[in-house]
């Protein structure tokens, strides 16, 4: 191999390597999430345009603070009758500051009897849990609460 | 992925025709985010999560859930349901690869 040869192809790897490497770390370093969905949109998505109203009915129990942001217990009941004309049609956990805003979603029917949803969800870090009922009505209630997580859960 | 594993449970355990017990079901499953490096192969694992459930009771659908992966691992879905009658219930849920596999339980109100 010449020696300008040499020195050419050298350049060439150089180059490449020191535009391609850096690019690379740092998507590895951030992973997206597969449904990624800010709060507002996920918000929008469920009230339909409608304005959410804060309720004595709707109850929202989840930690103040949790220790650990993978494990956060979250209890969300609601007052009502449940009966044909008077029911809760959904419940949604949504969480303020994760990739994916959204936790879960229940749909209710009147052969449950008493409208409650109790799971436990990751948290990414220290941020507000909020809790969305819809009723059969069209009134949506709406509560939240801030839960302190010294260690997150998400990536 | 072979069967996964699940479980539900029915609170209180003796009950009668009418009453509303708490049904509680659970799922062992990764419930990975997709988010997660591994530490030794140091890549990013896979999400893989419950996707959606759904409870029968006596051939009706009574609830049905829609999950994304900010739910933790080995999930617990807490709820109620009204006993009408000696039937069965049954619980799909189907995960975010497609695997779909369901759980029943037998319903016997006493008196």
């Amino acid at each position: 191999m010449q020696r300008r040869e040499f020195f050419k192809k050298l350049g060439v790897v150089a180059a490449a390597s020191s535009i391609v490497v850096p690019t690379m770390g740092f998507a590895e370093d951030k992973p997206k999430s597969p449904n990624e969905m800010s709060y507002k949109t996920a918000l929008d998505a469920i009230t339909d345009g409608k304005t959410p109203i804060k309720s004595d009915k709707l109850k929202l129990k989840a930690p103040e603070i949790a220790e650990n942001g993978a494990v956060v217990p979250v209890t969300i009941t609601v007052d009502s009758p449940m009966t044909d004309s008077d029911y809760v049609k959904s419940i949604h956990i949504l969480s303020t500051k994760n990739a994916n805003s959204r936790c879960a979603d229940i749909h209710l029917t009147p052969a449950n009897g008493k409208a409650m949803l109790a799971t436990r969800i990751k948290l990414g870090g220290t941020q507000d849990v909020v809790a969305v009922a819809k009723l059969s009505n069209g009134e949506i209630y709406i509560a939240s609460q801030s839960v302190k997580v010294t260690i997150g859960g998400c990536g | 992925m072979g069967k996964v594993k699940s479980l539900i449970k029915i609170k209180p355990k003796k009950f009668k025709n009418g009453e509303i017990v708490k049904v509680s079901f659970m799922v062992m499953h990764p419930m990975e985010t997709g988010m997660r490096k591994d530490k030794k192969t140091k890549k990013i694992v896979p999400a893989d999560y419950v996707k959606s459930l759904k409870f029968d009771y006596n051939g009706k659908t009574i609830t049905t859930m829609n999950v994304w992966e900010s739910v933790s691992t080995n999930p617990v879905f807490t709820t109620y349901m009204k006993v009408d009658g000696k039937g069965k219930l049954t619980v799909t849920f189907t995960d975010s690869k497609g695997n779909v596999n369901e759980k029943s339980k037998k319903i016997k109100p006493k008196g």
